[in-house]
């Protein structure tokens, strides 16, 4: 028979037979994560940099006297192509560095005429005589000089903001390699008899080149460090050079910074919304976590110690043709050479890396770092850190960095010890309820970086993203 | 004056930091010094303790001598050799009558060859010394299958073609039996050679009669029974059968063993006495200024160790013992060939650069080197032979370098550091301090020295591959 009876069983209307699972829910415990977040990362370099406790929130990095050939950048201002020189930028260049005269320096910006130059072009060449000052303003140009062979020899790249020809603009002489253009460039010229006609008339000027060329004289080691003087090598009774160790007089100090923020939680909220999970440590943990993120960003971009602006300028190479090849790795890799400890790069970076590895055919081994499996590269492992800007025409940054107070590296500086601590120098502070029953907590992480010779950090720039290969 | 707190919108509220800092200890690092390289040389060689302060390396009777650079002057375009450098000819050595030596040397001929060039051609008559005064030249030989194959090359103040001289009678006109070259000599780059006759070296000898007993020995020595090495044969019998009669043996020694004596690099360390009596919290000034001198010390020695032109490495290399790069970077077929010529390489130094160099060389072929854990810390390593950077070695104006291999230890016949225990006053070994007094203008000094040298017990155990090009 097909005519069924109903069923004896009750029926709720919907034609369900037993207790639906929408409504069995009612009566159980539902199982919960706690809050997720998509902003934490891995933090590679707050694991990495060793922390030295920083007392007295002050931290002094003694050094040995140095004779600084400071050399910066320059930056260009441009109203649409026309591009000038910022005046005050001139005293990057080592023989203004110092001079304030800034009438002197509006003149001298003046002077400069805008050329541009086709890829392939030859703007020095080797051999011919020192006549003017070149600044790169855009555009990427190889120094190339002569093997002892005749060969060609590739000297380094030049890029946005560096120049040509500065140390001799005074004293003349001869180029002593070619500079070509790779790309379409736009230069600053200023030639040598509009600067010496400028140092007529401004005696200040003149004053001050000439004060910088007697300098030069100072007995140095080849790091620019006064000379501890010694004899080695002789026989008889020599007579032995008097020395002494020298320290810079104003050694720099590393203020710790802060990142803080105030975390707010209604007391409603916190005293009854507890079970299974307290509502205020779910709230806190979040909030330490994007202030740790916080942190990392800011050891990284701080204009005062983040790492990319803390690096000597003698320590910043340029990509060979703009993607990461081994090769810059490698010219990376003799910058820091004295026991290197990590790259940390953007993770598109090292998939760009990759690329022009898998390109060549090569295969870089990994390394194991505490665990974990991390792309190396000759042996020192490279991390992953999202914090590394990426410009908008995609290029990015490789650190390279020695670590360690004993290896006079790049070490990270905190304060543990902290009125309610909280972790390790960073601490939640009881701040007060509101008449609206809001309770505030002020949450404070404070931390620093310090490079403690200039050439435990390493910066390859220029990095291109987007080449397709 | 009262101070209102709504002076001003950024009138402070609280005490600032700046001021703050005044009443809070700065905490400071000792001070840093970027000369502080890792000094790998001073820690991978073996340290000998050399008790008399003099160390002697006793070897086998060597019987080849010689095979030095010779060295060039030049005035304008015109190359000339250096008389005395000429020595360095096995057939000259320990050749001392300069009059001789300078009529020689005003016979060389120069000539000019462009890249690609044969300079000497296999299978014709060798009648000739050649000289590469500047350039590279390659040695080739034509296969058993009749393909170029390369023996090697020479470049600035190598020679070819010497041994002609002992193998016909001095003064007996032109070579006996015609001797031919064996390879073909082909310039690498723009080279210029200097050739000598040698129908006029003979006529040169003939009229001296130093020169003339000279090459007597000369001869005398090359027919002597020797190894491979040049060292006196140890004449043994093998595979024989019956009574053969053994041949009676003995080792033969060198009758004058180089000696090393142990050098010093020192100063004199001068600190005033109110600096260290009252400036001490919380670190020790006179330490901190002997430690920055010491390390600086510890540089100066391996700088010597590597570039003293008496017992320094690039110059106490044997000279048989000298590569040249193929093609000028330093590609891994260059250092394989630096690794054929040794047992037991134990590792290789070069200077940051030229390890870039290398690396894009090997980039450039699609080899990935492995790494190796020296003392951990990672570096590449070469067919497991690590490569330790190392900043003494020199780079000239023209972007060229060398690398190091060396076998190290006493009893592997390597290469061994030399140092004395004990020194009075140690504070490290082989280093000592002393107080030399204070002078009348409160002034104390110290005198740091340390003392050192470097032995090469067997001219195997360290090689030099020589232009390098880092920059290429």
């Amino acid at each position: 028979m097909t005519e069924t009876t109903h069923s004896s069983a009750p029926e709720n209307g919907n034609g369900q037979l037993s207790l639906s699972t929408d409504a069995a829910k009612q009566l159980a415990t539902t199982t919960k994560t706690p809050p997720q977040m998509q902003e934490i990362t891995s933090r590679w370099l707050l694991r990495l940099l060793p922390w030295v406790q920083c007392s007295g929130g002050v931290f002094r990095v003694n050094r040995r006297l140095t004779y600084t050939l400071g050399d910066g950048r320059i930056t260009f201002s441009n109203t649409g192509s026309e591009v000038r020189v910022i005046p005050a930028e001139l005293t990057e260049l080592p023989m203004l560095r110092g001079f304030d005269d800034m009438e002197v320096l509006e003149a001298l910006a003046g002077r400069f005429t805008q050329r541009e130059v086709a890829a392939n072009e030859e703007i020095v060449s080797e051999g011919g005589p020192v006549d003017r000052l070149v600044l790169i303003v855009h555009g990427r140009v190889a120094k190339v000089g002569r093997g002892s062979y005749g060969d060609e020899q590739n000297l380094g790249v030049l890029a946005d903001g560096d120049y040509l020809g500065e140390q001799t603009l005074i004293e003349g002489g001869q180029f002593e390699f070619s500079a070509r253009a790779k790309t379409a460039t736009t230069l600053l010229t200023l030639s040598r008899q509009d600067f010496e006609q400028l140092a007529e008339q401004a005696p200040a000027l003149r004053e001050h080149v000439e004060r910088w060329r007697t300098s030069g004289d100072h007995d140095t080691n080849d790091y620019g460090e006064a000379a501890i003087n010694m004899s080695a090598g002789h026989v008889g009774e020599a007579v032995l050079p008097g020395t002494f160790v020298d320290y810079e007089q104003s050694p720099r100090e590393y203020e710790l910074s802060v990142a803080q923020t105030v975390l707010r939680v209604h007391s409603r909220v916190s005293d009854l919304y507890n079970q299974p999970m307290s509502q205020l440590d779910q709230q806190l943990r979040l909030t330490v976590e994007a202030l740790r993120e916080r942190q990392e960003n800011e050891l990284i971009n701080n204009k005062e110690f983040g790492l990319l602006h803390n690096a000597d300028f003698s320590q910043r190479i340029r990509t060979r043709s703009g993607p990461p090849t081994p090769d810059d790795l490698d010219d990376l890799l003799s910058t820091v050479w004295k026991e290197p400890s990590f790259f940390l790069a953007h993770p598109q970076a090292i998939a760009a890396f990759g690329r022009e590895c898998s390109k060549r055919g090569i295969y870089p081994q990994s390394s194991e770092v505490s665990g974990h499996r991390v792309p190396a590269w000759r042996g020192v492992p490279i991390f992953p850190c999202n914090k590394i800007p990426v410009s908008s025409t995609r290029t990015t940054s490789f650190l390279l960095m020695r670590t360690g107070q004993e290896n006079q590296g790049v070490v990270g500086l905190h304060q543990t010890g902290i009125p309610d601590e909280y972790q390790p120098s960073l601490s939640v502070r009881f701040m007060s309820i509101n008449e609206k029953a809001v309770i505030s907590y002020l949450v404070s992480a404070y931390y620093s970086a310090a490079v403690l010779v200039p050439d435990a950090l390493g910066v390859l720039e220029d990095v291109e993203l987007g080449r397709n290969g | 004056m009262s101070t209102q707190p709504d002076q001003g919108p950024d009138q402070r509220l609280s005490l600032d930091t700046a001021a703050a800092r005044n009443l809070a200890t700065t905490t400071k690092t000792p001070p840093q010094m970027r000369e502080i390289s890792p000094r790998w040389l001073l820690r991978v060689l073996p340290w000998v303790d050399v008790t008399g302060g003099v160390y002697r390396v006793n070897r086998r009777l060597t019987y080849a001598v010689g095979g030095g650079r010779v060295s060039f002057s030049n005035t304008g375009s015109r190359v000339r050799v250096v008389p005395p450098s000429l020595t360095e000819l096995p057939p000259l050595h320990g050749l001392d009558d300069d009059r001789v030596l300078d009529t020689l040397a005003g016979l060389f001929e120069q000539r000019e060859f462009e890249r690609g060039d044969t300079i000497v051609r296999a299978g014709r008559p060798a009648d000739e010394l050649v000289l590469i005064a500047r350039g590279k030249a390659t040695k080739l030989q034509a296969g058993r299958y009749g393909d170029r194959v390369v023996l090697g090359s020479l470049a600035g103040g190598d020679h070819a073609g010497s041994d002609q001289a002992g193998s016909d009678q001095a003064g007996s006109g032109p070579p006996a039996g015609g001797a031919v070259w064996e390879y073909t000599l082909e310039a690498g780059t723009a080279c210029t050679v200097l050739a000598l006759p040698w129908e006029e070296f003979h006529a040169v000898a003939s009229q001296s009669p130093a020169l003339r007993e000279h090459l007597a020995r000369y001869r005398a020595r090359r027919a002597a029974p020797q190894n491979k090495w040049g060292e006196a044969a140890i004449v043994t019998a093998a595979g024989h059968r019956g009574e053969t009669t053994l041949p009676g043996t003995f080792a033969d020694y060198d009758p004058g063993p180089r000696e090393y004596e142990l050098s010093v690099s020192q100063t004199v360390l001068r600190v005033h006495t109110r600096v260290s009596d009252l400036y001490n919290q919380p670190m020790d000034q006179q330490e901190q200024q002997l430690r920055l001198t010491i390390q600086a010390v510890r540089e100066s020695q391996e700088r010597e160790l590597v570039n003293n032109p008496d017992f320094g490495l690039l110059h106490q290399a044997h000279p048989g013992q000298r590569v040249y790069t193929r093609t000028g970077p330093p590609g891994p077929d260059d250092l394989d060939e630096l690794l054929c010529r040794r047992k037991r390489s134990r590792f290789f130094l070069a200077h940051p650069r030229a390890i870039a160099a290398f690396h894009r060389e090997c980039s450039a072929r699609g080899v990935y080197p492995d790494s190796a854990e020296v003392e951990g810390s990672w570096v590449t390593a070469w067919r497991g032979v690590p490569i330790l950077p190392c900043d003494k070695i020199p780079i000239t104006r023209a972007g060229t370098s060398s690398i190091l291999v060396l076998r190290t230890g006493e009893e592997d016949q390597g290469v061994v550091g030399l140092f004395q225990k004990g020194v009075p006053g140690e504070r490290e070994p082989g280093l000592s301090v002393k107080f030399t007094g204070i002078d009348a203008r409160a002034v104390a000094s110290y005198q740091v020295s340390a003392y050192y040298s470097v032995a090469v017990l067997v001219p195997d155990a360290l090689g030099v591959l020589e232009d390098v090009e880092v920059a290429r």
